[in-house]
């Protein structure tokens, strides 16, 4: 046992979620600045890397990946990639600062339906996500579920249903940009 | 037009007419404010309007009405509401100072030269205000464009536009500085004057205020610009692999799936349940284990109990008593009988009366019947008789 949080930090990373620092849960705050210390940092990583797990420090977060691809389809890693595409692109489209610190809540989105054609378009064409709910509302809800079950976002508030970004979009932002779009297909595509 | 003789005049006209001016001054950017509202707000009497228009203070325009540009501009200005940050001020002020005080330095007469004292006097105060309020306004129209101009390429512009700025306020509070100190040393070395020294120093505190707050402008503008430029080069990135997503070619035309393939993250994997054992130490000593025993017991009392399928109820048809008889051959009694004759057993068999109609087939199973059950008992024959094209042992009792 390194600190007295290990386990705790083993709980929440081994589950593919982050440990953020803006995140509005103070045990993951404490945990953040844990993780923070360059010492117990390195300690950790050494005890997680031995059982398999290689504990990574990204911009304002932390998480786990494998030291070498085991039971993870390809096929998997597209989907999921896929489905991350369409929902951000999606709270884009309702707001461009949609970022890291963004306060947001659904009724939001869910009025903004009425204003903007193209974000009510891209909600239709969402078909994978929630397309078994029938109104629009339980839609976006079930996809802004879907981010928060993958730990982009959280509840910061339950009264006013207000969620957060949290800094773990930075890796999702991070994967966007790495991928490359040859120029001559970037040239193609219409504005 | 008309033109307004004395402040009084201009005072009262401006107060008579307060609500309709700061109704028409708060609506002054949509542009169409109808002459029917105005009508309302100055109790339909035409000729107010008729007498504004003719100083000038509103303009009409085809229905509409409008705040004359000097008005609304001097309105702007004293309010600290405008959005236009006009530099020109201070760098005609910058050059009436240079003008009067070569006149001043040129002038013989006393009293000529306290009057360009004076209006340097002024300028000088002039230029520390005007300089502060375009820095306070240049402030407030960067943050205002950054959080609500919703096109980006127009916010990106308009960023830049106001960085422009900020560069000419520096540019001429630079000039100023110069003009004090390095240009026109022998003035303000033969100038003694208090009220002179006073605003100088006043002018230099504010304009060092002014050079702080522009480099904390700078700062601010800068990043604003590099999350403008971030964030539009990101959602450019996302549109277009948006767009090759919707048209199946992400896969083919992009290195997504090598990108994939090198990332292991533990947010990929699937979320497997541990289906770990029970401690029998925990079962058999903790205290808790047996509440949780009971608890899940009781969960599971609460689900449905199936009954076990019961088949229908037998009829009473079946349960009723039939009875059926048979007359049933007794082989023992026939070979009682038989012993006591001397007949063979297959003439005894055929002539026997077995008390019900027995046909020959029957009666020939029986011979064979008896003849084997009772082997013993009989006497075989080594000679055969034909009867009914059927051939018999002749079988006779001992």
């Amino acid at each position: 046992m390194i600190t007295k949080y290990t386990s705790d930090i083993f709980e929440i990373l081994r589950r593919g979620q982050f440990i953020c620092s803006n995140s509005p849960d103070d045990d993951i705050q404490t945990l953040y600045k844990v993780l923070e210390d360059e010492d117990t940092f390195e300690n950790l990583y050494e005890y997680f890397y031995n059982i398999n797990y290689i504990l990574e420090q990204g911009d304002e977060y932390f998480y786990f990946s494998r030291p070498n691809e085991k039971n993870i389809d390809i096929e998997r890693k597209i989907e999921k990639a896929f489905s991350w595409i369409d929902i951000l692109d999606f709270l884009k489209t309702y707001d461009s600062a949609f970022t890291v610190g963004f306060r947001f809540t659904v009724s939001e989105i869910h009025s903004q339906l009425k204003n903007n054609a193209d974000l009510k378009t891209k909600l239709e064409n969402l078909k994978k996500i929630g397309s078994e709910k029938k109104n629009y509302s339980d839609r976006i809800k079930k996809i802004i579920e879907k981010l928060e079950k993958d730990n982009y976002i959280t509840l910061e508030n339950e009264i006013t249903e207000t969620y957060k970004v949290l800094t773990s979009l930075n890796y999702l932002i991070d994967l966007i940009n790495t991928i490359n779009i040859p120029e001559e297909i970037a040239n193609e595509i219409p504005e | 037009m008309k033109t307004f003789n004395n402040i009084k005049e201009l005072v009262t006209t401006l107060n008579r007419e307060e609500k309709l001016l700061s109704e028409m001054f708060t609506k002054r950017k949509s542009l169409n404010y109808k002459k029917n509202y105005a009508l309302e707000l100055v109790d339909f009497d035409e000729e107010r309007i008729e007498k504004l228009l003719q100083f000038s203070v509103i303009r009409e325009n085809g229905g509409f009405l409008e705040i004359d540009d000097t008005f609304l501009e001097f309105f702007e200005q004293i309010l600290d509401v405008n959005e236009e940050i006009n530099l020109s001020y201070i760098n005609e002020n910058i050059k009436s100072i240079k003008e009067n005080i070569n006149y001043y330095l040129e002038e013989n007469n006393e009293n000529r030269k306290y009057g360009y004292l004076k209006f340097i006097k002024k300028t000088f105060r002039k230029i520390g205000i005007v300089t502060l309020k375009s820095v306070v306004d240049l402030r407030r129209n960067i943050e205002n464009t950054f959080k609500n101009e919703s096109n980006y390429k127009i916010k990106q512009l308009k960023l830049e536009n106001l960085d422009e700025k900020r560069m000419i306020v520096k540019d001429l509070i630079n000039q100023t500085l110069s003009l004090i100190t390095n240009e026109e040393i022998t003035f303000f070395k033969t100038a003694t004057d208090e009220e002179l020294n006073r605003i100088i120093k006043e002018l230099k505190y504010s304009l060092s205020e002014c050079t702080h707050n522009l480099i904390e402008i700078e700062k601010q503008i800068i990043d604003y610009l590099n999350q403008i430029k971030h964030q539009g080069k990101f959602i450019e990135k996302l549109r277009k692999l948006k767009y090759l997503k919707d048209q199946f070619l992400i896969l083919s035309e992009t290195d997504i799936r090598q990108v994939l393939s090198n990332k292991n993250q533990v947010i990929f994997e699937k979320r497997s349940t541990e289906p770990l054992n029970l401690s029998i130490d925990f079962l058999r000593e903790n205290e808790n284990a047996f509440e949780i025993i009971k608890r899940v017991a009781k969960r599971n009392s609460d689900k449905l109990n199936y009954k076990p399928l019961i088949a229908e109820s037998i009829s009473d048809e079946f349960l009723e008593d039939s009875i059926e008889e048979e007359v049933m051959i007794n082989f023992d009694e026939v070979r009682n009988r038989f012993v006591a004759t001397s007949d063979n057993l297959f003439n005894f068999i055929m002539t026997y009366d077995f008390l019900k109609e027995v046909s020959f087939d029957e009666r020939v199973t029986i011979f064979c019947q008896m003849a084997s059950q009772y082997e013993n008992e009989f006497n075989f024959e080594p000679e055969f008789e034909v009867n009914n094209g059927i051939e018999y042992a002749l079988v006779y009792p001992k």
